[in-house]
This record gives C-alpha cells, sequence and structure tokens, in this order.
C-alpha cells in the first residue's frame, strides 16, 4: 500500500491505495502515530484508491479511531469503494467512524467544528 | 324573469316559518340566486334565531359580495345586537376588495361605533384604495376611531401612512401606541430614529410597543441603540429589548453578532424554548457555539425533550464542543430522566463519550427501556474503552435482539481474540440481524480461531450457516483463509462455490488459479460466470486461453459474459476469437459480439457486421451501426 500525506489547513490528509492488510495496516499506523506526536490529531483518510481491505486492516483502522479518541482528536474517512463500504456495514464500522462520501465533505465537516 | 321573482318571493316568506328545515331550504334556495331580492332575504337570514341558519346565510352573501350586498351588509354594522355587527364585519371582510367601495362611501356616518367599524374591516381587507380615508380618520373626534384608523394602517403597510402615523405619535397620546405598532408593521427603517426617542417615554405600554416596532423593522444597526436596555433594572423592559434584538437577529439570519449579556436571560430564553417560540429556539441554539457555561448546559438539557430533532442535533453537537463539563451534567440529568428524554440524553453522549463517561453509563446496562440498554451498548462501543467489554458479553444474553446486535457490534469494536468464543455465540441467535452483527465483530477481531470457526462452519448443518461462513471468510481476507475458500470451491452447495471464486477473486494476491480453472465447467452456471469474472481479475489478459472455452457454453448467460469479459481486456488480437459469435443463431450473442467488435475494433467484422444491419431487431442493427461507425472511424 501506498501512503501518501498532505496538509489541508488543520487537518492532515493521507490518501490510501492498494491493499489494507496485515502489513500496510502496521505501516499506516506508524505513519499516524508519527502525526500525532507532532500534535497532529486532526486525520482524514481519502480511501478512493483503496481496492482490498481484509480484517487485520479493520482493525488498524479501529485502533487509530481508539487513539485519535483518547487525545480528543477526530478521524474521517472518504471515498470508500463499494466493496470497503459493504464491509464498514457489516461490521457496523460506519456507525463508529465518521464516513463522507467525499473529501472536500469531510474536510468542510472539520471547519464547521473549527469555526464553531 | 317574473317566475323567478315570484319565486324569490316565496322563499322571502318561507324565511319567516317557525320551521328551523323550512327556513334552512329557503336560505339555501336564495344563495343559488343573484338578484337583489334574493341578497336582502340573505341579509335578513342574519339575524334568525337560529345559529346554522345565521352562518349558512353569511357564507353565501360571502360568495356572492358586490355593491348590493355589502351596501345592505353595512347597515347590519348599526345592529344592536353586538353578534349581528359581527357577523356583519367578517362577511365583509370575506368579502375583500370588492366591499371597500361600499365601505368608503360610509366611512364619515355619524354613527362612531358604524365608523369604527367601517374603519376596522377596512383594516382587516388591506386594501391601499383606503389608506387615505383611514389616515383622515386618525384626526377622528372619536378616540376609538383613531386608534382603529391607526391599527388599520398598521394591516394595510402603506408607506404613505408614515406621516400621518407620526403625527399621530406626537400630537395624540391615546393612540400612540396603535400608531407605533402600525409604524412597525409597515417595517420602514425612517422611521426608527422617531421610534427610538420613544425608548424613554414614561408609558410602559408605549415602550414595549416601540421594541417590538424596532424589531418588526429589522435593521440590524437599531441593535446598537437597544442593547443599553438590556441593562434596565426592569426586567420586563431588558426582555422586551432583547425580544427586539432576537426578531432582528433572526430576520437578518444570525447576521447580527453582537456580544449580548445572555447569561442574564437564560431564564427567559430557556423558557421560550420550553414555550416553543420559534424566534426564541433559533436565536438561543444559533447562538450556543460562543455560549457555554454550566447554566446553559443545564437549561439546554431541561429544553431537550421540547425541540424537533434538528434542533436536538443542534444542542447535541454544541453540548460536545462543551466536553465533560457537559457529559457530568448529562449523566447527573440522566439519573432522573423519563424514557424519551434518556434516550435523548445518551444521544447527546455520543460526542462525548470516553473512559470515565463509559464507566458511569453501566448502571444503565439493565435500565427497564430496551431503546436505552440498546443505546448504551452502542455508547460503551464507541468509547473504546475496554474494561466495558464484561458489561457487553453480559448484554449479549439481552431478550431484546436490538440489545443484542448493539451488544456484538460493540464487541467488534472493543474485544480480542480473547472473547471469541462470547461472540461466536451469536452465530446462533435466532435474529438474522443479531448473527450479522455478531460475523461482523469477528471479522474485526479475526485470527486463526474466527478461520478455523467459520472454515469448520462451511460443513455446517444448516446451508445457511455454510453461505454465512464463506462470506465471512471472504470479508477476513487474511491468507489463512485461501486454503479454506480454495477447497470450497468443490462444496456441494453452489452457493458456497460461487461466493468463495468471488472472494479470492478479490483476494488478489497468492491465490491458485488452477482450481478456478476447474469451476469453468461446475453445474451451475452462475458459478461458471464467477469463475470467468475471478480468472479475468486473477490473470488479466491471459485469462483469455482459460475462457475461450465458455464461449460454447451450454448457458446463454455464460457465453454473453465470456464475449464481455473478453471484450474488457480491451485486446484487439482477441477480436478474431469473437468473429463467429457474429453469427451465431441467438440475437442476444450477435449482440454482445457487435459490441464488443466496437471496442476492440476488428476490420475483419465489418461484413459480418454489415450482414446483421439487414436483420429485423432495432437492438443487433443499433450494435452493429456502432461498431461498424467505431471501426472505420479508428481507421
Amino acid at each position: 500500500m501506498e501512503i501518501a500525506v498532505r496538509e489541508c489547513g488543520s487537518v492532515m490528509v493521507l490518501d490510501l491505495s492498494g491493499r489494507l492488510d496485515l502489513a500496510s495496516g502496521s505501516a499506516l499506523k506508524e505513519e499516524v502515530k508519527k502525526l500525532f506526536g507532532q500534535n497532529r490529531t486532526y486525520v482524514h483518510m481519502n480511501m478512493a484508491e483503496v481496492e482490498f481491505i481484509n480484517s487485520s486492516g479493520l482493525g488498524s483502522l479501529v485502533s487509530i479511531m481508539k487513539e485519535v479518541r483518547l487525545l480528543k482528536g477526530r478521524f474521517t474517512l472518504s471515498n470508500l469503494a463499494s466493496y470497503v463500504q459493504e464491509i464498514f456495514e457489516i461490521t457496523q464500522l460506519s456507525h463508529i467512524f465518521e464516513v463522507f462520501p467525499t473529501e472536500d465533505e469531510a474536510l468542510a465537516s472539520f471547519q464547521t467544528v473549527s469555526a464553531s | 324573469m317574473h317566475d323567478v321573482v315570484e319565486r324569490i318571493g316565496g322563499l322571502l316568506a318561507k324565511l319567516q316559518s317557525p320551521d328551523f328545515y323550512q327556513r334552512e331550504e329557503a336560505v339555501k334556495e336564495l344563495g343559488s340566486y343573484t338578484q337583489d331580492e334574493a341578497v336582502a332575504g340573505l341579509v335578513l337570514a342574519l339575524e334568525d334565531q337560529d345559529l346554522g341558519i345565521r352562518e349558512l346565510a353569511a357564507d353565501h352573501l360571502a360568495k356572492i359580495g358586490g355593491h348590493t350586498t355589502s351596501q345592505l351588509l353595512i347597515r347590519f354594522l348599526a345592529n344592536e345586537d353586538i353578534g349581528t355587527r359581527n357577523l356583519a364585519s367578517e362577511i365583509l371582510v370575506r368579502i375583500g376588495s370588492a366591499a371597500v367601495p361600499a365601505l368608503l362611501r360610509n366611512i364619515d356616518t355619524d354613527d362612531e361605533d358604524v365608523r369604527k367599524f367601517i374603519v376596522d374591516v377596512l383594516g382587516l381587507i388591506g386594501d391601499e384604495r383606503a389608506a387615505e380615508a383611514i389616515s383622515n380618520k386618525l384626526w377622528d373626534e372619536n378616540a376609538n376611531v383613531v386608534c382603529s384608523a391607526a391599527e388599520a394602517l398598521g394591516e394595510i403597510g402603506s408607506a404613505d401612512s408614515i406621516k400621518p402615523l407620526l403625527a399621530v405619535c406626537e400630537k395624540d397620546n391615546d393612540a400612540r401606541l396603535q400608531a407605533i405598532e402600525a409604524l412597525g408593521k409597515i417595517g420602514d427603517s425612517s422611521v426608527l430614529t422617531h421610534l427610538i426617542d420613544y425608548l424613554e417615554v414614561d408609558d410602559p405600554m408605549v415602550r414595549f410597543a416601540v421594541f417590538e416596532a424596532i424589531g418588526y423593522i429589522g435593521q440590524v444597526e437599531s441593535i446598537t441603540s437597544l442593547v443599553p436596555y438590556l441593562d434596565s433594572p426592569d426586567n420586563s423592559i431588558a426582555e422586551a429589548a432583547l425580544g427586539a434584538i432576537i426578531t432582528i437577529s433572526n430576520k437578518n439570519r444570525g447576521r447580527a453578532d453582537y456580544d449580548l449579556p445572555l447569561d442574564k436571560f437564560t431564564d427567559f430564553l430557556f423558557d421560550g424554548i420550553k414555550s416553543r417560540d420559534e424566534e426564541i429556539t433559533d436565536f438561543t441554539l444559533d447562538r450556543l457555539t460562543h455560549w457555554y457555561g454550566s447554566d446553559v448546559v443545564e437549561g439546554l438539557l431541561d429544553v431537550i425533550e421540547h425541540v424537533d430533532d434538528e434542533r436536538l442535533k443542534q444542542i447535541q453537537e454544541s453540548l460536545g464542543e462543551v466536553g465533560h463539563t457537559a457529559a457530568v451534567l448529562v449523566l447527573k440529568k440522566l439519573a432522573s430522566a423519563s424514557k424519551t428524554v434518556k434516550q435523548k440524553l445518551l444521544d447527546i453522549l455520543r460526542l462525548m463519550i470516553d473512559d470515565q463517561i463509559a464507566d458511569q453509563l453501566i448502571p444503565y446496562v439493565g435500565d427497564e427501556d430496551p431503546e436505552v440498554r440498546q443505546r448504551v451498548a452502542h455508547l460503551l462501543g464507541i468509547s473504546g474503552w475496554s474494561g466495558a467489554v464484561p458489561k457487553l458479553i453480559q448484554m449479549t444474553e439481552d431478550p431484546n435482539g436490538h440489545v443484542r446486535t448493539a451488544a456484538y457490534a460493540a464487541l467488534g469494536w472493543l474485544s480480542t481474540e480473547d472473547h471469541v468464543d462470547n461472540i461466536l455465540k451469536g452465530l446462533d441467535d435466532k435474529y438474522p440481524d443479531v448473527r450479522e452483527a455478531a460475523v461482523g465483530a469477528l471479522v474485526i477481531i479475526g485470527g486463526t480461531r474466527v478461520v478455523a470457526k467459520f472454515t469448520a462452519d462451511l460443513h455446517h448443518d444448516d446451508v445457511v450457516r455454510q453461505r454465512l461462513a464463506v462470506t465471512a471468510l471472504g470479508w477476513l481476507g487474511e491468507t489463512s483463509v485461501i486454503k479454506p475458500l480454495t477447497e470450497a470451491i468443490n462444496h456441494p452447495d453452489a452457493g458456497v462455490r460461487k461466493s468463495a471464486i468471488v472472494s479470492l477473486s478479490r483476494m488478489g494476491t497468492q491465490i491458485d488459479t488452477e482450481p478456478i480453472g476447474l469451476a469453468l465447467t461446475d453445474e451451475n452456471s452462475a458459478v461458471r460466470k464467477a469463475a470467468i469474472s475471478a480468472l479475468v481479475t486473477l490473470k488479466g489478459s491471459e485469462a483469455v486461453n482459460d475462457i475461450r472455452p465458455c464461449l460454447d457454453d451450454q448457458d446463454l448467460w455464460v457465453r454473453y459474459h465470456c464475449i464481455t469479459c473478453i471484450g474488457e481486456m480491451g485486446v484487439a488480437d482477441h477480436a478474431a476469437y469473437l468473429l463467429p459469435y457474429l453469427e451465431d443463431d441467438s440475437d442476444i450473442i450477435r449482440i454482445a459480439a457487435a459490441k464488443t467488435m466496437a471496442v476492440l475494433g476488428d476490420e475483419q467484422a465489418v461484413p459480418a457486421l454489415s450482414d446483421l444491419m439487414r436483420e429485423k431487431n432495432k437492438d443487433l442493427v443499433e450494435a452493429a451501426s456502432m461498431a461498424i461507425s467505431k471501426i472505420k472511424g479508428d481507421k
């Protein structure tokens, strides 16, 4: 999996592409940990190019979500492919993650919170 | 004509009958005539002893309208019975603009009560033609007429009335209140400076009217003049000033962003929300984002049962911003809340949940309301607090299926492989939602025991469980599921075989394609189609030699699918394989082949495609035509 990190105002955006599994999930957690170390706790992941996700990949996202909650940050996802969306539904992860159809909508939601 | 007049005469006589039904019948029929005699009869019926007949006559008169009706009704404005006078006024208002000329002709009548009635009616009709005549009544010798005239001018709302109304404010103490209200309703900002001057008069009623009028006019700039009154020692004045600011703010969609001492008005504002005052509710909730404090939070929690879902969401988000302080107050209120409020409070906690709050929710695991228990299970899950796992395991035994579903989902987010056995029980639940939640939880947890369980379930007695198992193995997607999924390609159930192939193709890496290739000859056509798709996904264009035999499959739709897949590979050389199918017996196959030729663009296909142009089937001709255009265009 490839992970590209970019900054959008107060939000760190991670563009993921490829397969999110055990190995890439660990790499992703490491990448996010680095951001937390820099006090960047507003994180968004654009999943448009994620073609496959398995149990380990889901576990890594859950783990990141728990960390974000502890740090009182915020973690959003967008552009889930239909297969990834399907897994999110069956695991009911769609109820704990903030999932947006597009990255723009996700980033706008950060702005709303910041403004308030 | 003579007959009609005679008939109406008979009906008028019937109006004098002691029999209710006779009179009612007469009124009904009179309502169908437009002759003045009939109208006169209906007007007479306004004095009938029976209310039903009076109202029936009123309805007919309002519908007939016109000059005669209005003129006759105006006479009733002097009737000694107040009920009749009111009824006549009401009909005139219903007649509307058509009654205005008659009313204006009588506006200077000697009877001051009738003058007042006429002015009132004209105001309610709201026709600008009456404005000038009513303005003249601002100087009537009778104070009631003057007050009515001021009110009527406010209803009509003509800017031409501003000057006379301001003059009344100056000269007539009795009608000042009505004049100020009228100026507010007219809504012209040019009067603001005059109105602001009246904020200093002694009469509190006038001052209230001024605040209301300023609010009604809605100019943001006038807030500066209102703000000092927020500090008035007289609460009613301070609240009237705030009321005006609220109206202005709402009229300007919240753009009136002044720093206001709202803490002083919490009771006023929250009472307004409780009494469902829309203006106060909008204003208060819009300002929440920069107005915290425990009294505000408590106020908000007190009103959650009085607001709609959208506003509840607004409150929820605002309290989420407040965070832990709000959570403490929510938890405090939760202890004594009613069923509905409890559910709403739990929804509020969603945005602020953490370990500590989750811990405080444990007593509600046994709440009598299943909707509360369901919400608690969900909150415990999203809290991320692993300490909640034992309670959630307990909740998987809840008598309510929705609670069990929420508990299993939450366990998926919180637990580890140590809790797999507890979650596996959910696979045997009687409700499919609960079983799916358990599967979802197991997919998140994963691990060898979960894989082993689903692998074993591939041979469960119940075929539904077998299918659930193969799907779950696909969702798990770990390397360890490749073997059981590959074996499942030979499963006795076609649904399982197909699902195994689909899952393997999605996994993509390290997959042995040979067993999938064997499935191209499966007895079930859906499995064969899945195998074609899987091979194309896994091997790309190299799969063409594997799937080519399926071009002659016994099943039409397998053949169709195979042609489409070869087309999607986009390799021009593959067109040769499809040429014979342009002459297939089936139109469906020929259409698929023609469409694929449009993609692959092989010139050798043109003669066969040209033959297809002579076919009767329009879809076939269209597909062939497109393919030829594409091929020739490419060339």
